[in-house]
């Protein structure tokens, strides 16, 4: 056979093979994935919302938050919550991109009328022992039960009522600051994230 | 060499941390804890062992000329096999891992041993080679997180060992940690052999 036919040829039949066994596993393990993500949505959902019963992430409403660098439209889900049909709670994510290393990824879950349930932190990149302290339930619970009527958004350094972490001022504040922008996001277009709530079905 | 010899060189003589010093990047990067130690030892010694395996199959089939991008190929299914699996079944270890699972694909051991081992022998010893290679780098990436995972936390595998009052030595499990510990395992492996002689 001739040289270089042969070198095409092996070498087509090596990535033939590869792609054939690589579309095998992919579709095997396709479903699999998409249940282990939903689940992660879900037990972050659970984390955050008051009791509901039904399934949040089945029950979304999709709002533009603005365009990134590219000019690209960025739009942020709201997971609506329910108890025996009513609307029980409503969580979204928020980045604060002003951490020590890196995006914090903070699910938030409010109550309909805007009071803080729970956060429960996502992913981040802060320091190990110092920074990382936010995925604390100590830090997380001060949260709950605070709105932006009742509570100064601010970390304790800055002037506010919410504890910093020894050691570590910035990433707590990110977090704070974040949560904020999502309370008062969801305080201007509460009537658009609840309104769709009431045609569909629970 | 007997089979025997092929699968135990992997473990002391020629271990790939810390004899042959391949593999570094994910051995310094992962071993925060010992169980993420464990899984990247696993997942890349399933790597290693399926690409001697097909490497050694086809070692007559393949040309010289394309023989590293077939490895390549080769080995990159692999690793991409393993990922689908790993977030289909392990998810919490596969976030864990997060981007070293896809660098297995450049991890140098795996193609060392394609390049070194495989390509010129027969399938049982490459599969031993493959085996003994893949465990002899669990284990020290095993070990190394374990160090740095017991003084960086107090814990080993998520158990507490030294107690509360235990001031965790946060160095250990931040990236110069990973440097520090090596060396002193290294250190501590050439004492060993040092006396031994």
């Amino acid at each position: 056979m001739n040289g270089v036919l042969r070198l095409v040829l092996v070498l087509t039949l090596i990535t033939a093979g590869a792609g054939l066994i690589l579309s095998l596993v992919e579709s095997a393990t396709r479903e699999p994935i998409a249940e282990q993500r939903r689940l992660a949505t879900l037990r972050a959902l659970k984390a955050v919302l008051p009791p509901a019963d039904n399934s949040p992430d089945e029950d979304t409403v999709q709002l533009l938050i603005g365009q990134d660098r590219r000019g690209r439209d960025l739009m942020r889900t709201f997971f609506r919550g329910r108890q025996e049909g009513e609307l029980s709670g409503i969580a979204f994510k928020v980045v604060a991109p002003d951490g020590y290393s890196g995006n914090i990824t903070v699910m938030v879950g409010v109550t309909p009328e805007g009071t803080v349930a729970g956060i429960e932190i996502l992913t981040h990149n802060e320091t190990p022992g110092l920074g990382d302290k936010i995925e604390l339930p100590a830090f997380k619970e001060i949260f709950a039960g605070k709105n932006l009527e009742n509570a100064d958004w601010r970390v304790k350094k800055d002037g506010g009522e919410f504890d910093q972490i020894t050691g570590a001022t910035i990433s707590p504040r990110a977090v704070v600051g974040a949560v904020r922008n999502g309370l008062e996001f969801f305080r201007d277009h509460r009537v658009e994230v609840l309104a769709e709530a009431k045609g569909e079905k629970p | 060499m007997t089979l025997n010899q092929d699968f135990r060189k992997g473990f002391w003589r020629e271990n790939a941390v810390f004899r042959l010093l391949l593999g570094l990047c994910p051995a310094l990067a992962v071993t925060t804890s010992a169980e993420n130690g464990l899984g990247m030892g696993l997942a890349t010694t399933f790597v290693l062992v399926c690409s001697n395996i097909v490497v050694s199959s086809l070692r007559k089939v393949i040309p010289a000329k394309v023989r590293i991008p077939s490895f390549i190929v080769i080995i990159a299914s692999f690793v991409t096999v393993v990922q689908l699996c790993m977030e289909a079944y392990v998810y919490d270890l596969y976030k864990a891992l997060g981007i070293f699972i896809p660098l297995i694909v450049v991890n140098c051991l795996i193609l060392g041993r394609a390049e070194a081992f495989a390509s010129k022998n027969r399938l049982l010893p490459a599969v031993a080679d493959g085996m003994g290679m893949g465990l002899g780098f669990t284990l020290a990436l095993f070990v190394l997180g374990a160090v740095r995972e017991l003084f960086g936390s107090g814990t080993l595998l998520g158990y507490a060992v030294f107690g509360s009052s235990y001031q965790p030595l946060l160095l250990m499990i931040l990236p110069p940690g990973a440097f520090i510990a090596m060396g002193l395992l290294l250190a501590g492996m050439n004492l060993l052999d040092a006396r031994q002689r």
